[in-house]
């Protein structure tokens, strides 16, 4: 007995009606032909849900008959060998209504050679874990007064003595004119809306660890006494994402944005956290 | 740095970072793992071209690059240790407490070895060739620790 891939061509097409699918096959109806060449040819009759397979000599009476060489065959019920693939090739043809056999091909279940049923079915292993490590900031003496500053209340900003502007968060060096930053203002806490970010993927919160609930909008926020692009980034009410309005300047053409005024957080440790957000101030 | 560098504005934020991460064990390597869950027996794949046996299994030869993901065969619970290391730094991510031993074990009719735990045995008298059997574990976790340890066999 001819045997491809390790397995018996008769042993496939005589377990299609165990294989066969009936909750599938409710609305299919009609008699299709496999020409195996010289491995045999089989008629296989499907309708109301039922399925009859018989040997035949003569398939002119069917709707459509599948011609195929005997080793494609097995190569396309195992999965190994693309149906499409092996029609392009010219190792398999479809005589008759093409579109009827096509309809067919999702009604049997993927045969599998005896002995190997248990090892059929698999399950495939997913581990979702979360690496945690544990993480000290220093805050050095520039972000350490800023974010003491919010445990007050107050937003500081700090301002270079050479270009005059003002960075908040701070940093200790400003970065165009290469000067140590020395003048602290307080600015805010109200301001107008300059940037809005919708953000779907939320990667997560350095501090806690927690991934945020997405969407959320992540804003830059032109704090009263900030020019220009001195905005400060923080995150926006979850529940006013929609009643927003950017403002710009382009151009000379002024656009006024919505006016928002921070929410401060009860308890307060000095951390960027003590805002919770901003919210519309109205 | 100034030597009056004033440091009463300096203090630290503990904080967590956090990764949350997905892995997938593949079609081929999810098998491997829930016929060790399952029935306690260790699969490897066959290269015929190559007559090697690989374990863990994967599904493509590492020499002639041929598809194996259906070249399965089994392998024995027994084998031999081809190396070994002594850890001895301790982490809250080891598996075990140090010292411990991680051994490179061939499996009867493997050709090549896998990694793991060596216990039942004092870390100096780990010797390379000795015989050593797998013990699984009570509790599955759907992983390669679905084999607890090794421990040392009559040979």
């Amino acid at each position: 007995m001819t045997t491809y891939f390790g397995v018996n061509v008769v042993d496939v097409i005589e377990s299609l009606p165990a294989r066969f699918r009936e909750e599938a096959a409710a609305d299919i109806s009609g008699s299709f032909g496999y020409d195996l060449e010289d491995a045999g040819r089989w008629r296989l009759t499907i309708g109301g849900g039922g399925l009859t397979l018989t040997p035949a000599d003569v398939l002119d009476d069917c709707q459509a008959v599948l011609i195929t060489d005997p080793q494609t065959f097995v190569g396309i019920q195992l999965g190994k060998i693309d149906a499409a693939e092996a029609m392009g090739l010219q190792k398999l043809s479809v005589t008759g209504d093409r579109r009827a056999f096509g309809s067919i091909a999702g009604l049997f279940q993927k045969y599998v050679p005896p002995g190997q049923e248990t090892l059929s079915e698999v399950e495939l292993v997913v581990l979702k874990q979360t690496i945690s490590v544990g993480q000290n900031f220093a805050t050095g003496p520039v972000m350490g007064r800023f974010l003491k500053g919010l445990k007050e209340r107050k937003i500081l900003a700090i301002r270079c003595p050479v270009c005059g502007r003002r960075q908040s968060p701070p940093r200790e060096i400003c970065a165009v004119c290469r000067v140590r930053n020395t003048e602290w203002v307080e600015v805010g806490p109200k301001g107008e809306m300059r940037m809005l970010e919708y953000v779907y993927y939320a990667s997560p919160d350095p501090l806690t660890g927690d991934t945020r609930e997405t969407p959320y909008g992540a804003i830059g926020v032109l704090l009263d006494g900030c020019q220009d692009e001195e905005v400060f980034w923080h995150l926006l009410n979850p529940a006013q994402l929609d009643q927003v309005q950017m403002g710009s300047v382009i151009n000379g053409r002024v656009r006024k944005g919505s006016r928002l005024r921070p929410v401060w957080a009860q308890k307060r440790t000095g951390s960027i956290d003590d805002i919770q957000y901003f919210e519309l101030d109205t | 740095m100034p030597s009056d560098f004033d440091t009463s504005d300096c203090y630290t934020i503990p904080g967590k970072l956090a990764l949350p991460y997905t892995y997938f064990a593949g079609r081929v390597g999810s098998r491997f793992i829930t016929t060790l869950r399952d029935r306690h027996k260790i699969m490897g794949v066959r290269c015929d071209h190559c007559d090697m046996v690989l374990v863990p299994p994967r599904q493509t030869c590492e020499r002639c690059l041929r598809d194996l993901s259906d070249q399965w065969c089994e392998v024995g619970t027994r084998g031999e240790v081809v190396n070994y290391t002594v850890v001895r730094y301790p982490d809250r991510h080891q598996p075990r407490p140090v010292p411990f031993v991680l051994a490179m074990i061939r499996l009867e009719g493997a050709d090549t070895p896998i990694v793991h735990l060596l216990e039942e045995i004092a870390p100096e008298q780990v010797v390379i060739g000795m015989a050593v059997e797998a013990v699984f574990a009570v509790k599955t976790t759907a992983t390669i620790r679905d084999i607890d340890h090794f421990k040392p066999c009559d040979s």
